[in-house]
């Protein structure tokens, strides 16, 4: 008799367990439904975090980020990817996007700056970056993804044009977004790191020196929402707010107008 | 001059105590029950497993003493071993196999020639019989011309007509060879056909010949049984657990 | 239609497996043949690569063989040049990754060899190191194919540790695994096709090679 009682508690337990499980699955995709998925390029990360808490504290509306390179994330979208909103580091992709009826029109949320960063003190004092990356105490430059990191085309370009892409060949290292560049600079794995200005004015940024770049065009920075989002009003919202005076506030203070 | 030795070992069971000689060109058998220690004994006169005390020493140079610490490693004691199966390397040949401590290439051929196993020369150990194996491991241990022969149970896994002939070629083997031979077996006809001496054993001491005698004189008919020395001897409780050696004199008890 | 990965990948694979083959084996006989305090400790040690997520081993080796970390200044000082985002640094990366694998199926082998042979190898003269070339290792042939082949193919295949610590660079890092997933992030869907469908029979025939080899000289065991 005690046997047949306790295997009825257990299949109670079992059961009600697994219909809480179900229940509170249905409960978060009820929630996902609210939450704005905002696909966001690599070298914004530090920015979009502090703007993603502002908007939610201000609208109650729960979002949540990924971040990695513009290329993959563009790849990602074309091929379906759920996101409500795209945060590019260039313009050619939301274009893309724009062109293919995948977003509404982009607009220009960010304008950024390329320079080049290094954690050792005995590269900081030269004329400038040329001079630098060429030097013969450089062996290894972190230079992101140069086909799916728009940071690492314009780099690229700009080594092309001074004519040192071939001569630092042998030197280049290719991490996959703009923000592992900066890691590997940080960590001094690389010597010298193409970067995003605003890594350069972080806390860890701020422990070594740049070199700006002037020869590097400025890098405007395209966003639009997404077709298929599940979430326009709060889309919408958000990419009002990208281009409110608080947003550009602190924009501006990891270095973009 | 030959091999000399007193040893003793604890194992789960029973402590093994012997001591015995054993001079070049004799034979000398251990007979006894299985599990009677003998394999161990020759396991230590090889160097294969440790002694807790005693001396080992063949003409006088020493093997194991262990109150002076000396422990000569198998490599260097030069013995030939046949184990009780006959392990042959299954990756070489027969030839191979007799080659692979052999002194110079002749020493194979006439060892081969000499056991009738030349034309197996080319064939793996899987590929030929049991006796043919036998065969092969003992040219194997001939072929380093080692100082002492060991044979562990060399004949137990053949079939009766093989066994037969296998002693009458180990006969003619002493022929041959003029260093000591000890022979590990169960079978107390075999240890008696081949062997100069013989130690019958239980439970790893040397027991005293009357022992034998009495059982020896109870056998009824041929073929030997392991209960045989069973019955013999549990009828004769404490027997001497000194290490005092007697040995047999073979003409008395040849039938 | 860039060839270069594919070489990397294949390169790195046979030096892998090479090295991975000679450091095992006197790791395998110290494990089956000696019992030791912390053996148990050593072993699952040894295991550990083959439970950690490769990200999380990418990450550790990316700090030990960076410019800071003990092994990166050690082959600095030896080599004066950095181990990290170099072939050698993918290298050590890929042993370490495949170690488990390689070591596994030698100990198997090794405690399936009958004693006895060892120790009438002994009693014939050898050594224990003569004992290791001339016993061992040729009747344990079937543990040595199966590791190399383990080791190959897991390193043709690595992807995460590699992307770490190799930095990708062509020529010397970016291997098959990760120009075919960087011509994928691209959207350069062709050229990963034609990448991965050279890649396949190529392992094959790898595969092949090693299992011809040792076939010849397994014996009827």
């Amino acid at each position: 008799m005690k046997m047949k009682i306790v295997s009825h508690v257990n299949v109670f337990f079992v059961s009600s367990i697994a219909i809480m499980m179900i229940f509170s699955s249905f409960l978060s995709s009820a929630w996902a439904g609210d939450t704005l998925i905002v696909a966001v390029a690599a070298n914004f990360i530090l920015p979009s975090q502090e703007l993603v808490t502002m908007f939610q504290k201000k609208t109650g509306v729960a979002v949540e980020a990924t971040y990695t390179s513009t290329g993959k994330l563009y790849g990602q979208i074309v091929k379906g990817a759920p996101y409500d909103l795209f945060l590019a580091a260039d313009e050619k992709r939301p274009g893309l996007l724009y062109e293919k009826k995948l977003s509404d029109k982009p607009f220009i949320y960010a304008e950024g700056r390329l320079v080049l960063w290094t954690a050792k003190q005995e590269l900081c004092g030269a004329s400038d970056w040329k001079k630098v990356a060429a030097g013969d105490k450089v062996r290894k430059i972190a230079i992101a993804n140069t086909l799916t990191a728009p940071y690492g085309t314009v780099a690229m370009q700009v080594l092309k044009e001074a004519g040192l892409w071939e001569l630092c060949e042998r030197k280049f290292v290719f991490p996959q977004t703009v923000a592992q560049a900066f890691q590997y600079a940080s960590t001094e794995a690389a010597d010298l790191g193409f970067c995003a200005y605003s890594s350069a004015l972080s806390e860890d940024g701020r422990k070594g020196c740049f070199y700006t770049i002037p020869e590097a065009p400025p890098i405007m920075q395209a966003a639009c929402v997404l077709a298929n989002t599940g979430n326009r009003k709060a889309a919408e919202e958000f990419a009002r707010f990208l281009l409110s005076p608080e947003a550009r506030k602190v924009k501006e203070r990891y270095g973009y107008r | 001059m030959g091999l000399k030795i007193k040893i003793t070992k604890k194992l789960p069971h029973f402590e093994v105590d012997v001591a015995f000689t054993c001079d070049d060109g004799k034979v000398l058998a251990l007979v006894g029950p299985s599990g009677a220690g003998k394999t161990t004994i020759i396991r230590m006169i090889a160097g294969l497993e440790r002694p807790d005390g005693g001396t080992i020493s063949y003409n006088g140079e020493v093997w194991f003493d262990s109150e002076k610490g000396i422990l000569l490693p198998p490599q260097e004691r030069s013995l030939g071993f046949v184990f009780q199966d006959y392990t042959l390397f299954p990756h070489l040949s027969v030839f191979k196999n007799v080659a692979f401590a052999a002194q110079s290439k002749e020493e194979v051929i006439r060892l081969l020639k000499l056991f009738d196993i030349w034309h197996l020369k080319d064939r793996k150990q899987h590929e030929i019989s049991g006796g043919e194996r036998q065969r092969c491991a003992i040219c194997q241990a001939l072929a380093r011309r080692p100082r002492i022969l060991l044979l562990d149970e060399p004949f137990s896994a053949l079939d009766a007509n093989t066994r037969r002939n296998m002693r009458d070629e180990l006969k003619n083997l002493r022929k041959q060879v003029s260093i000591p031979i000890i022979h590990v077996t169960h079978d107390i006809d075999e240890a008696l056909f081949l062997a100069d001496d013989v130690l019958p054993m239980v439970n790893g001491k040397i027991v005293r010949k009357w022992m034998l005698q009495f059982m020896l004189k109870e056998r009824t008919g041929m073929g030997t049984h392991d209960d045989d020395y069973k019955y013999g001897f549990t009828k004769y409780h404490g027997f001497d657990r000194s290490v005092l050696y007697d040995s047999m004199e073979i003409e008395k008890w040849r039938m | 239609m860039d060839l270069m990965p594919l070489y990397l990948s294949i390169k790195l694979a046979i030096v892998s497996t090479i090295i991975l083959i000679v450091l095992s084996a006197p790791l395998a006989y110290l494990l089956v043949y000696f019992r030791f305090r912390g053996k148990s400790f050593l072993e699952a040690l040894l295991n550990l690569p083959m439970v950690l997520p490769p990200t999380v081993l990418g990450f550790y080796l990316l700090v030990v063989m960076g410019p800071k970390g003990a092994l990166g200044r050690l082959w600095e000082a030896i080599t004066a040049s950095p181990l990290v985002f170099t072939f050698a640094g993918i290298v050590f990366a890929s042993i370490v990754y495949s170690f488990p694998f390689a070591i596994q199926p030698m100990k198997t082998a090794f405690e399936k060899i009958d004693r006895r042979l060892l120790e009438s190898s002994y009693v014939l003269g050898l050594s224990p190191l003569a004992t290791f070339f001339k016993v061992i290792v040729p009747n344990a042939l079937g543990g040595v194919a199966a590791s190399a082949i383990l080791v190959f193919v897991h390193t043709m295949g690595e992807f995460g540790v590699i992307l770490m610590v190799g930095g990708s660079i062509p020529g010397e890092t970016r291997v098959a695994s990760i120009a075919i997933y960087e011509a994928v992030e691209a959207l350069n869907y062709r050229e990963a096709g034609i990448m991965c469908l050279i890649l396949v029979p190529i392992s094959y025939v790898f595969l092949l090679i090693i299992n011809r080899l040792t076939r010849s000289n397994l014996y009827g065991s």
